[in-house]
């Protein structure tokens, strides 16, 4: 049992942010604060995965520093898989995290056509006024 | 709503507390995700795009596609602001 | 060349979306015929690649030629096929109506509602052709995007229904990039072929399983099956009438499109039978959205809230046949995607006519409208024909197969919904029916006769021809029901089945 938490502690980092952003987007009633666990939620999916692609011993970023001239006339020089990490859920990070900002910035738009509308953002005050003009 | 939201985060948490176990180790260099299909983005990567960086090499090069989908996410939210919040000002004629 | 129409299907409408704004700023009247051109383009792209595959079978298209799964892989196969010629002729259908409309209900608003609509259509097809799991998030959320701006610029209770959409739409995206995620773990690769291949020996793993679950609950989300449909009512019903037509006949579809990829393709139908019982959950949760969406549909008086319903209930149609997970129910999902298409299309075009006249749609003003717009009325007879399922429109067909289906699987309750259904389809569309053909309105004294004073009043000509349009295709549909699914649809069903 305590090696599940020890061996697998990424994985909670993860699993704890993402029930508290899933948390925030249903339970709470003002329309900002749902925003604000929505970013939440997408941050731990993205952290989900970026721990897949990590390599314990030693390796490092997936970048070819200071040695690239001298690998880049030879060929298929010896690269070392082990020593580099995964990047290919960084490259989908990387989309993840843009196609998050975009959402946020049109869910503020949305918000603000909302309290132009309804001079508030409490959920059950805007219920409450969606049921007495019968909107 | 806060027990339909409890309701929920107890059922994705049970589910993914149950998906748990068969996971590899973090930090395996020999799980699938590790072993599969990167091995040969890190090993042809400079040779065949001639870029040091690999992960700018996947990005712009092997999954270009979805580089140009996220560019196309960026322009899409900028048109929904314009759509939704530009007034046109009085006495501007069209 | 042929195969080269699966790329421009995407690129034509995405190029044509980022130079809308150029051409509408210079020009505000170009924004038109600008994107009905476009869309032409795409319906004949798509017949392209309809005809490539019924001629040469699947292809692939690998795009910047790197082999999968390095690269981004086009699978083009039957289904996706079928699928993208739905999803342009609704768009060209939709396209060439909203003239008239978009210039009632929102002015100065027209360049970006054009660049978004063109949007929306690359965001579908970008769904629909991939053959790649990411690519499907980063399609996905170009059309949800799209779809979040253009229902928070409708009527007044617009904006709220948006945002309630936001909210449901990114956790149910969110949930599927979570289950490929976890597939991406179990087997390294996402190339949905490539999966396919890894996954059957790891088909006891319990992280595969995880993903199973994640994928197709944020799937279900999506495709607003009951009871994660919550956002659906509002958000179809206070929309504008032209985004209203255009949504509600394509995003839930697509969505039962990825379902079926997901559960057919990705992962073998017998991993949602056996392994965990995804397929019994689906079916009775189908069921409940077919009896309660049509329940629902009764007690409403506003017609595009009464349509929204329906929509939930007719997704439960698709969703009963997709997890039926036999010959007939596969095929009876498949058309009646199809029919939902065409007949909601049609439907909510009329809805939108009807705004376009009298302001509101509230279905107890409809006194006499079938004397003044006889042509948008009886194209809306045509649409309830199909829902009921009457010969010989598509939806009879499609019923036929669904209740084939089930009696197949052995299930009678779901014949027994299935029919009760019907019944229920009867009672709302005939009551709208009933109140616009016999009601008459209050006797005018000092005329003899009320009914003659009515003049026809049509809506204008380029909104009127796509209503026919779609109604003459539900009936074409019906009448070569068979001849389309011997060519199109009998390919879909994996083999085995």
């Amino acid at each position: 049992m305590l090696e599940y938490i020890v061996s697998k502690y990424n994985f909670w980092a993860y699993v704890i942010l993402l029930l508290i952003g899933l948390y925030a987007m249903v339970g709470k009633k003002n329309l900002v604060k749902k925003l604000i666990g929505m970013n939440i939620f997408q941050s731990a999916v993205i952290l989900f995965y970026i721990s897949i692609g990590v390599k314990k011993g030693g390796a490092t970023v997936p970048i070819f520093l200071g040695d690239a001239h001298a690998a880049h006339g030879h060929g298929h020089a010896l690269i070392d898989v082990a020593s580099y990490i995964n990047p290919l859920p960084h490259v989908l990070m990387l989309t993840a995290i843009v196609v998050s900002i975009a959402t946020t910035g049109v869910a503020l738009a949305v918000l603000i056509l909302i309290f132009r509308r309804y001079k508030t953002l409490e959920l059950d005050e805007i219920m409450k006024i969606r049921k007495d003009t019968g909107v | 709503m806060k027990v339909v939201a409890t309701i929920l985060i107890i059922l994705t948490g049970a589910l993914l507390i149950y998906g748990v176990e068969d996971m590899p180790d973090w930090g395996d260099p020999n799980s699938p995700a590790n072993s599969h299909v990167s091995p040969k983005y890190i090993q042809e990567a400079l040779e065949k795009t001639a870029t040091p960086n690999i992960v700018t090499a996947v990005l712009a090069d092997y999954r270009g596609y979805d580089t140009m989908g996220e560019t196309t996410v960026i322009f899409t939210a900028g048109m929904a602001c314009i759509l939704m919040l530009r007034k046109k000002r009085k006495g501007e004629g069209d | 060349m042929a195969t080269h129409f699966a790329v421009m299907v995407i690129v034509i409408p995405l190029m044509s979306a980022l130079l809308t704004p150029v051409i509408g700023w210079w020009k505000k009247e170009l924004c038109y015929p600008w994107a009905v051109a476009v869309l032409l383009v795409t319906v004949v792209c798509s017949i392209g690649v309809l005809n490539q595959v019924i001629t040469g079978g699947p292809f692939s298209y690998y795009l910047g030629g790197w082999s999968p799964p390095w690269g981004i892989e086009y699978a083009i196969d039957y289904l996706n096929a079928f699928v993208l010629i739905i999803i342009s002729f609704v768009a060209l259908t939709v396209g060439i109506y909203s003239k008239k409309s978009v210039q009632k209900e929102m002015p100065e608003k027209v360049v970006p509602f054009y660049t978004l609509f063109l949007l929306l259509v690359t965001g579908l097809f970008g769904i629909v052709v991939t053959g790649d799991l990411f690519n499907v998030f980063v399609f996905l959320e170009i059309g949800a995007l799209s779809c979040y701006a253009l229902i928070a610029i409708g009527r007044d209770g617009a904006p709220f229904a948006a945002f309630r959409y936001i909210i449901m739409g990114t956790i149910g995206a969110s949930f599927y990039l979570i289950g490929v995620g976890y597939l991406y773990m179990a087997t390294g690769s996402l190339n949905m072929h490539d999966v396919a291949q890894l996954l059957p020996e790891l088909y006891d793993s319990k992280v595969v399983l995880t993903a199973g679950i994640f994928m197709v609950v944020g799937i279900s989300i999506e495709m607003a099956l009951y009871p994660l449909h919550a956002w659906a009512p509002n958000a179809y019903a206070d929309a504008p009438s032209t985004v209203s037509a255009l949504i509600a006949p394509l995003m839930t579809k697509v969505a039962a499109y990825l379902m079926i990829r997901v559960m057919f393709t990705v992962f073998k139908p017998s991993f949602f039978i056996e392994t965990i019982p995804v397929t019994t959950v689906l079916t009775w949760m189908a069921a409940v959205a077919i009896v309660l969406g049509s329940i629902y549909a009764i007690a409403q008086t506003d017609l595009k809230k009464m349509l929204s319903y329906s929509v939930v209930a007719q997704i439960g149609y698709i969703a009963l046949g997709i997890g039926l997970a036999n010959r007939y129910g596969l095929t009876g999902a498949v058309l009646h995607i199809l029919n939902e298409a065409l007949t909601k299309g049609c439907v909510f075009l009329v809805a939108g006519a009807i705004v376009y006249k009298m302001g509101a749609c509230n279905i107890y003003d409809f006194k006499n409208l079938y004397r003044k717009m006889p042509f948008t009325m009886s194209a809306f007879l045509i649409g309830a024909f199909s829902m009921v399922g009457i010969p010989p429109t598509c939806g009879f067909f499609s019923k036929i197969y669904l209740i084939m289906g089930a009696i197949d699987a052995g299930k009678w309750i779901f014949v027994a919904v299935l029919l009760f259904s019907s019944i229920l389809n009867v009672v709302y569309f005939f009551r709208v029916i009933q109140i616009a053909t016999f009601e008459k309105p209050m006797p005018d004294y000092g005329r003899d006769k009320a009914y003659e004073s009515v003049r026809m009043d049509e809506v204008p000509l380029s909104m009127l021809i796509p209503i026919q349009v779609m109604a003459v295709g539900i009936l074409l549909a019906g009448i070569f029901s068979s001849k389309i699914i011997s060519t199109a649809i009998q390919f879909v069903i994996p083999v085995g089945f």
